[in-house]
């Protein structure tokens, strides 16, 4: 904390001058001592007069000297540095009592790790622009101009397919304004035809649709016995999944589907995971319908959750669960500590 | 309710029933495993009265009365190759109505008592049997919640209890081969305790057979096991 002083700071003259005000504080007090005493006892009346007058001078005269002493050394002492570049942080690390309140440390670490968090934010954006993430094939940017703010984001479909659902449609023609994807009755037939022939492709895998929220589709799916899926959908694209047991309850008690809690069991929370990672990696913007089957194939390897071991170990159980990961291209079990 | 795998762990040579015990809870915390409460499953058992019974000569019929503290609101009342009811709690009274049709057999309460354990999707109880005053065996459960079918998670199953049980894994239990494909329910685990308890009074049995011949009146024999008797007294 000295430090912060020492820049143009003549310590030895500010001692100096600490006793110079000493001194001036003395003498200032004898010229009052002498008032206060008064006269001495002398014989005449003159000579008591001209003592006492001779006295006084001395005393101011003393005064005088020690306040032109002051003067001189306060030049010398210096004013301390202000350029110092911490400002009203920097008083802060003044304060003594570093146990109780250690706000200075505190503050140090915290803009030491903001600063930190920004250079690896900016590395990561950067990263991640460089490879696209979008799983539609249109851009948003066009038409969000033309819509009201409060009206919620949806995904369009591409032309291609658009045009195909919508060829009855008198406002096909008009492919550029139409927006309103996700709320038209064909569309959602559509949709609605896609996951009902995915329905009938697998024997053991039953899957149920229905759209208590506005148009996205929820689906149920269920899994022989061994689990149940619920698929939140916004049109043709896979949005979200929560993986549940078979005996779980996926209902809330009103009896509409119960999309955001998670299973009661580590194994079905490991493997929602695995299903969010699957939904995200099977991306085909040009054929959402084949994106939507090829996810419902990988989840359907879930069948022998339970029966089949890990492939890389030969073991059914790790830290207490089965092999949870399956491949995305060869469908073979794994633990998740064993994928790679 | 998932799949459960209900055993009997022998008592360690020369060690008693709580120390084997001991060491079992042991092994379980080692493998990283949660105390979480205790549980109790117990077990009465009723006869059908001799004046139902009618000309025919018929062996009166057993039915075991059990409660299983992981259902507390429930009773369980089975047959031994029957069926299985599952009511509330209720039925307790009831049985004390229906005094005239069944009669209990006195001192034949058994019960397991213990800790339960958790360990990722497990649930293991490891408790005491005991008849009476004393400790007779020791009950091992292990229940696998995710999964509802038997035939499925056999195997995940036993390598489970292979890694703490060792050498003293049970083999599959018979309710597994029963039905390959039915879901799981509470009755079959009760049902699994009920031949545990059998199989560990069958062990005191030697016991009994002398203690008739001392006191035919005794009460603590079953009609049931008058056979056995029989056949131990001609060896």
């Amino acid at each position: 904390m000295a430090d912060v002083l020492s820049v143009g700071v003549n310590l030895e003259a500010f001692a100096q001058a600490i006793s110079a005000i000493q001194a001036l504080r003395s003498s200032v007090s004898r010229v009052f001592d002498c008032l206060k005493d008064g006269m001495r006892n002398k014989e005449t009346l003159e000579g008591r007069e001209k003592a006492f007058i001779a006295h006084f001078q001395d005393n101011l005269q003393s005064v005088n000297r020690d306040l032109n002493e002051l003067e001189r050394l306060s030049n010398l002492v210096g004013k301390p540095s202000e350029n110092h570049p911490l400002h009203n942080s920097g008083l802060l690390s003044l304060d003594p009592v570093q146990d109780k309140t250690p706000l200075y440390s505190q503050l140090l670490q915290a803009y030491k790790w903001s600063n930190k968090l920004q250079y690896h934010a900016g590395l990561a954006s950067g990263l991640l622009n460089q490879q696209s993430l979008k799983r539609s094939a249109n851009q948003m940017g066009v038409s969000a101009k033309r819509r009201p703010k409060a009206q919620p984001t949806t995904l369009v479909l591409p032309p291609q397919l658009l045009l195909s659902a919508c060829w009855p449609c008198p406002q096909a023609s008009s492919l550029h304004g139409c927006n309103m994807a996700a709320v038209h009755p064909v569309l959602t037939r559509y949709v609605d035809d896609v996951i009902s022939r995915i329905d009938r492709m697998f024997p053991e895998m039953s899957i149920h649709l229905s759209r208590p929220n506005g148009t996205s589709a929820m689906l149920l799916v269920t899994l022989g016995k061994v689990l149940k899926v619920i698929v939140v959908m916004r049109s043709l694209f896979i949005d979200r999944t929560i993986v549940k047991g078979y005996n779980e309850n996926v209902y809330t008690e009103d009896g509409k589907l119960d999309i955001w809690s998670k299973s009661n069991y580590q194994v079905f929370q490991k493997v929602t995971d695995h299903a969010t990672t699957a939904l995200l990696h099977y991306q085909l913007p040009q054929m959402p319908d084949v994106v939507v089957r090829s996810f419902m194939t990988w989840l359907r390897s879930y069948i022998k959750l339970f029966q089949a071991p890990c492939q890389r170990c030969g073991k059914f159980l790790q830290d207490g669960l089965p092999p949870t990961w399956r491949d995305f291209r060869t469908l073979e079990a794994f633990h998740d500590t064993c994928r790679q | 309710m998932g799949v459960t795998c209900v055993s009997q762990m022998p008592v360690a040579e020369g060690k008693s029933v709580q120390q084997t015990v001991e060491l079992l809870t042991r092994k379980l915390e080692m493998l990283g495993a949660e105390k979480q409460g205790t549980f109790c499953v117990d077990c009465e058992t009723y006869h059908t009265a001799s004046s139902t019974l009618g000309s025919q000569g018929q062996a009166g019929k057993l039915m075991y009365v059990m409660h299983n503290s992981e259902y507390p609101l429930s009773c369980f009342a089975l047959f031994e190759n029957g069926p299985c009811l599952i009511a509330d709690t209720n039925f307790d009274v009831l049985m004390v109505k229906l005094k005239g049709f069944f009669q209990s057999a006195k001192a034949s309460k058994i019960e397991t008592r213990g800790t339960r354990y958790q360990y990722c999707d497990f649930l293991v109880k490891v408790g005491t049997v005991t008849m009476g005053p004393s400790a007779r065996g020791i009950s091992v459960e292990v229940e696998y919640g995710p999964c509802v079918v038997p035939s499925d998670c056999w195997s995940l199953l036993l390598e489970f209890l292979q890694s703490f049980l060792g050498s003293h894994t049970p083999g599959a239990p018979a309710v597994f081969g029963n039905r390959h494909d039915a879901v799981y329910g509470p009755a079959d685990t009760v049902v699994q305790y009920m031949e545990l308890f059998n199989k560990i009074r069958k062990q005191q049995q030697f016991v009994l057979v002398e203690e008739y011949e001392e006191n035919p009146t005794s009460h603590r024999c079953v009609v049931g096991k008058e056979e056995e008797y029989i056949n131990n007294l001609f060896r």
